[in-house]
């Protein structure tokens, strides 16, 4: 299910701003109380597919360590995603929650 | 002799499992050690080789990542070739209207060439378009689709059917410039040898060599496209 909904964990996780890929997986650990512990190889392909997407701003930068490592930032195209796919899921999440808990039909079951 | 670090060995299987895309292998390669040594750094134990490993080990099979890195790579490849048909054939039309307005300016006779000149000139012109038809719907159709996270059988057979599409494409062009490069044959000989003849020659060169450029990169993603589904399937 996780799988599906990488995108917006990544972008969702750069919405703080401008990260490098350990960052963005340390990010997402945080955020999600360590719900989310992905195998940390599988974020660096969605991070390069969303850049390539045009979601995504990378550039290289020398860190304090002397490394050169990439940052990612959303762009305004990211953003514009991350709130469409926030909406989606919140509807979602409302329809399962009622349904669950048994309350009055939802609005909107799509 | 010095034991390698695991880090180092880690990245050279990385890399070793990206080298379809050399590019991509070197980026990722420094991307993924800044990672992991950032995660040595960070590893609260202080055993620098014990940190290694579970840097390692967290980070993933080197094979798995390589088969997500493998669908992007390929995603990217196909739009390049998506892209690449409508570059080669707006070259071939430019070079056919080149070759056409040389013969105009050098008043060259362009009255009939006989029946085999007549059907030449009509399969090159139906080919032709057929080229353009198939190379734009291929391009917009590769274009708007989204690279997915894995392999989907969805997107998989979205790439087979832009496969069917670029070969369509290809092989049309082929004919288009075939065709061309028989009339500017019949043409060139028909009229005596001069200087001039490089002109139309340059031009049909020009054509055959975006068609080739063009017939290699649509078989190689039809390889790479073959490879990354069989690697999907084992992974």
């Amino acid at each position: 299910m996780l799988k599906g909904h990488l995108d917006m964990i990544v972008l969702a996780a750069l919405s703080a701003g401008p990260a490098h890929g350990y960052a963005v997986i340390e990010e997402i650990k945080r955020r999600s109380a360590g719900a989310f512990d992905l195998p940390e190889g599988t974020i660096y392909p969605v991070l390069h597919r969303l850049e390539q997407a045009g979601l995504l701003a990378g550039r290289w930068v020398t860190a304090d360590s002397g490394r050169r490592r990439r940052v990612y930032t959303i762009t305004k195209r990211g953003q514009r995603e991350l709130d469409e796919r926030q909406a989606v899921w919140e509807q979602f999440s409302d329809a399962i929650r009622s349904l669950t808990k048994g309350r009055r039909p939802w609005r909107n079951p799509a | 002799m010095a034991e390698p670090g695991v880090i180092s060995e880690y990245l050279e299987r990385l890399a070793k499992a990206l080298d379809f895309d050399p590019a991509l292998s070197r980026r990722v390669r420094r991307e993924v050690e800044d990672h992991l040594r950032e995660a040595v750094a960070a590893d609260p134990t202080g055993d620098g080789r014990e940190a290694e490993r579970r840097a390692v080990a967290k980070f993933g099979d080197p094979h798995i990542i390589a088969t997500h890195f493998a669908v992007v790579s390929l995603g990217k490849q196909a739009r390049r070739v998506g892209f690449a048909a409508m570059v080669a054939i707006a070259v071939a039309f430019i070079a056919m209207k080149a070759r056409l307005g040389w013969y105009a300016l050098m008043e060259c006779p362009t009255g009939p060439m006989g029946t085999l000149g007549e059907a030449l000139v009509s399969i090159d012109r139906c080919a032709f378009w057929v080229a353009v038809l198939s190379g734009t719907v291929g391009w917009i159709y590769i274009d708007r689709r989204r690279i997915p996270t894995t392999l989907t059988p969805e997107y998989g057979a979205q790439l087979h059917r832009f496969v069917l599409l670029s070969w369509a494409t290809i092989a049309a062009l082929m004919a288009s410039v075939i065709s061309d490069g028989v009339l500017t044959a019949i043409r060139l000989v028909a009229a005596p040898w001069s200087f001039d003849a490089m002109i139309p020659l340059a031009s049909m060169l020009i054509e055959l060599l975006c068609a080739g450029m063009l017939l290699v990169s649509i078989r190689d993603m039809t390889q790479r496209t073959a490879s990354t589904g069989r690697a999907a399937r084992t992974a």
